[in-house]
């Protein structure tokens, strides 16, 4: 499993917003992606994950002995061969309740076509139970009705995205909106599912106590471009982020 | 009596095509306001090929069907993915072009001297109306059962997530530029059924009957019966259609040199009764209906996930 | 020779067009929504000067300025009792168009009922058919094209230059932040919903003295400003004006070369056209 870019480069009009020689995501279980606001990091995940077209550069996923050249792709074919991101701006379907919204997500594409329209049960067992496990786990005012506040609204984004079983998850800002407990369980269940073997993820965050808690590898992105990688004991020894980020 | 049958029959292919447009704005989100376009193909598609190229009234229904199907698929490809309001436009301009092309292309069309006759299918039957409105209905019926169907389903539930949200939809994996190209193409192809089946019902075409009045009676009757709602389309029709158009102008005593300012007098009503609903109950009369499904919302409580349970 | 032509009868047939994108183009950047209801401030325009010039009499050229203003009070009147409770309630763009739809069907039928379903004409000025350069017009052609053309570029020079365009842009871009820095919304919609209805109206008043005034002759030219309007992009008043006459030059050069009926198709088809190039995506 590896996400990897090569000279990849985003510019609207003159104003360059990312330029990257070369990262690779995906290397270590959880890693942590930070850097200062306006270095491009929401910009960086929009291009990996198709949802902006680039300038210029290649990306490519790895996934076992496959290699898939991403830049072709559309955003559902990005997400179909396992790359999906949860939303920094809170996002939703307002028509669906919670448990739809995640039976929605747990359900692969090509069992919603046409057929589907004569098939007796809406959702199979597997599904409705992977929805009942996410749905009991977490405590929604109302389990059967709406996500109604924001941090309910942010938390489901998450869930949604975890239930489609993504082979690497990029996580856009987890903790703004959401309660510090409720992101510690999210949290633990992403390391837990990452410790299992089911799945890689990267996090964007500016909570740095969490990054260096849970991420094993952490790339430092400022003005664009990948300034620094490394274990967080050296990303926080470092001398360049710690000028241009941590501002000491 | 046959007046009676013919006016059903008409009310039948409304609500037809309301239930039809349920399924495109109401569920999927996509303004059509080009509905008399597909139905128009639907219908002259069938009395060019019934009239000038001989083709048994059936085959050249499945033929002109297939023909709004394939039309619709590419103006699905060029503009479905644009905005609503380019959509409707698109539409429109769609509807209008066909009605164009049937007044210029008098070779085919007969122009505006129009085209006919076309025939009801067992036509040495005495009671062939009738059975052409019984075979009306069950088309009626079945577009009803398989909207019910869709609410229910999988795909329902995307189309559902496509118009709330299409980007996030397509960020979970779901194609949903082809999902909606198909819905939409598929259900004009059936709206170009109904207007097949509605040649033998006028019997003589002309351009008059592809005008934009369709379009919006339809949307109309969709709005007021509850767009997001099975039934939408059945009570829209009944309080439109069926009021006016058929107790009102059928049995309503109104003096002769009145009776012609019959149909604008409705049209006036229908356009105060739009704006009050969305005024006052933007939802219609019925509101929305949600899918029912057979599965376990009430699922017992499970122990929460070890995670959750080792939290901190 | 051919091309000539068409650029002189395009901007003549284009005139009325361009006063009712720009009407339409002003409500549609105000409010984000396309007002099908716009065709009856055409329409209305036309029947008001059927008012002040035959049933009461008014030389035509006078009777302009009345019905141009009776259509604006009537834009505001729908403005104030429909569109703005609607708008303030909240209903999305798509249900604000079939609002339209409902308010143009109320004041259309509304209006036959009224005043009957027959066409009407206006009692026309001395018409002189006048030649030069080889090409003809009559007088009433010309003198309405350069009205058009100057009420055109006040209402250009109003909004790219005075306060009330500034405000009106402001209010479309900002709602919140406009407000803020002080600018009255009620006041300024009030205003922007009188010039376009204005505008309407004397495009409906050429539109009625070139032919008949009918109760239909708003809905018959609204479908093409509304794409003349998508076409230039979301409420660009530059691009209205500028999509309208090369509208009107298409129309008349395809009208030139084959049946008038082929100029529709082709004009609807190419701004299916550009619809697919430039429209604004939604995924």
């Amino acid at each position: 499993m590896r996400l990897e870019a090569n000279n990849l480069t985003k510019a609207y009009h003159t104003q360059e917003v990312v330029n990257i020689e070369k990262v690779t995501f995906g290397s270590a279980g959880l890693e942590g992606l930070i850097g200062p606001n306006g270095a491009g990091k929401s910009t960086l995940m929009g291009l990996l994950t198709r949802r902006i077209t680039p300038s210029s550069g290649t990306m490519k996923l790895h996934i076992e002995d496959k290699t898939h050249p991403l830049n072709p792709f559309h955003s559902h074919q990005v997400a179909r061969i396992g790359l999906i991101k949860t939303n920094q701006r809170i996002q939703g379907f307002d028509s669906l309740t919670i448990r739809d919204s995640l039976r929605l997500a747990a359900t692969p594409a090509r069992a919603e076509g046409f057929k589907s329209l004569f098939s007796g049960q809406r959702d199979s067992e597997e599904v409705e139970e992977k929805v009942a496990r996410l749905v009991e786990a977490f405590p929604f005012a109302d389990r059967n009705g709406y996500a109604m506040s924001g941090g309910e609204k942010k938390l489901l984004d998450i869930l949604r995205c975890l239930i489609a079983e993504p082979k690497l998850l990029l996580m856009d800002e987890p903790t703004a909106g959401l309660p510090e407990d409720i992101t510690r369980s999210v949290m633990d269940m992403v390391r837990e599912k990452v410790q299992a073997g089911a799945m890689r993820v990267v996090v964007v965050e500016h909570d740095l106590p969490l990054i260096w808690e849970y991420c094993e590898y952490v790339h430092f992105l400022s003005e664009g471009s990948i300034l620094f990688e490394g274990a967080p004991e050296e990303v926080k020894a470092n001398r360049v982020v710690a000028e241009k980020y941590m501002g000491v | 009596m046959d007046y009676l049958i013919f006016s059903v029959s008409l009310m039948l292919v409304y609500i037809g095509l309301a239930q039809l447009l349920h399924i495109q704005f109401g569920l999927a989100g996509i303004p059509n306001f080009g509905v008399v376009g597909f139905w128009g193909i639907g219908l002259y598609g069938t009395g060019v090929l019934y009239v000038k190229a001989g083709v048994p009234l059936l085959p050249a229904m499945a033929m002109a069907s297939l023909l709004a199907t394939a039309l619709a698929y590419v103006l699905a490809r060029l503009v479905l993915q644009r905005n609503g309001q380019a959509i409707l436009a698109a539409t429109l301009a769609f509807a209008t072009i066909v009605s164009t092309l049937v007044v210029s292309e008098k070779d085919l069309t007969g122009g505006v001297q129009g085209l006919g006759t076309i025939r009801f299918p067992f036509s040495d039957l005495e009671q062939r109306n009738l059975i052409f409105m019984i075979m009306l209905l069950i088309v009626v019926c079945a577009l009803i059962w398989i909207s019910a169907k869709l609410r229910d389903s999988r795909l329902g539930r995307q189309l559902v997530a496509i118009r709330d949200n299409e980007e996030l939809a397509a960020s979970l994996g779901k194609n949903t530029a082809a999902t909606k190209r198909w819905v939409f193409a598929i259900t004009c192809g059936l709206m170009g059924l109904l207007g097949g089946m509605s040649a033998p019902l006028h019997q003589f075409l002309v351009p008059y009957q592809l005008s934009p009045s369709l379009t919006f009676a339809v949307w109309i009757a969709l709005v007021l019966g509850g767009k997001g709602h099975n039934l939408g389309a059945i009570v829209g029709v009944f309080v439109t259609f069926g009021l006016f158009d058929i107790l009102i102008e059928t049995y309503a005593p109104v003096p002769a040199e009145q009776a012609i300012l019959l149909p604008n007098f409705k049209l006036f009503c229908y356009g105060v009764l739009l704006v009050m609903i969305i005024m006052f109950r933007p939802l219609g009369i019925l509101g929305v209906d949600k899918p029912k499904v057979r599965s376990s919302t009430t699922t017992p409580p499970r122990e929460l996930s070890n995670a959750s349970v080792e939290k901190g | 020779m051919l091309l000539l032509d068409s650029i002189f009868i395009g901007l003549l047939e284009a005139s009325p067009l361009i006063l009712a994108a720009m009407g339409f183009t002003l409500i549609f950047y105000l409010n984000g929504f396309m007002n099908i209801a716009f065709a009856e401030s055409i329409t209305y325009g036309a029947y008001s000067a059927i008012l002040f010039n035959v049933v009461l009499g008014l030389h035509f050229y006078l009777a302009i300025i009345p019905s141009m203003l009776l259509s604006g009070v009537l834009s505001v009147v729908v403005y104030l009792g429909i569109f703005r409770p609607a708008l303030n309630r909240g209903v999305g763009p798509t249900e604000m168009i079939i609002l339209s739809v409902g308010v143009s069907f109320m004041l259309r039928y509304g209006l036959i009922l009224f005043v009957g379903p027959e066409n009407l004409f206006l009692n026309e000025p001395n018409i002189t058919y006048l030649q030069f350069f080889g090409m003809g017009a009559t007088n009433l052609q010309l003198i309405a094209l350069v009205l058009v053309l100057f009420a055109a570029g006040v209402l250009y020079w109003m909004i790219y230059n005075t306060g009330l365009g500034e405000q009106m842009r402001g209010l479309a871009n900002n709602r919140d932040l406009a407000m803020a820095s002080g600018i009255n919304p009620h006041r300024t919609s009030v205003a922007i919903w009188f010039i376009a209805g204005c505008a309407g109206g004397l495009s409906g008043v050429f539109t009625g003295v070139f032919a008949q005034v009918a109760p239909y002759m708003g809905w018959n030219v609204i479908l093409i400003t509304m794409l003349v309007t998508i076409v230039a992009g979301v409420g660009s008043v530059r691009g209205a004006v500028l999509a309208a006459v090369v509208a009107g030059i298409l129309t008349a050069f395809i009208t030139l070369i084959t049946k008038p009926l082929y100029a529709e198709v082709v004009l609807l088809t190419a701004f299916i056209g550009v619809l697919t190039l430039r429209g604004a995506r939604t995924a």
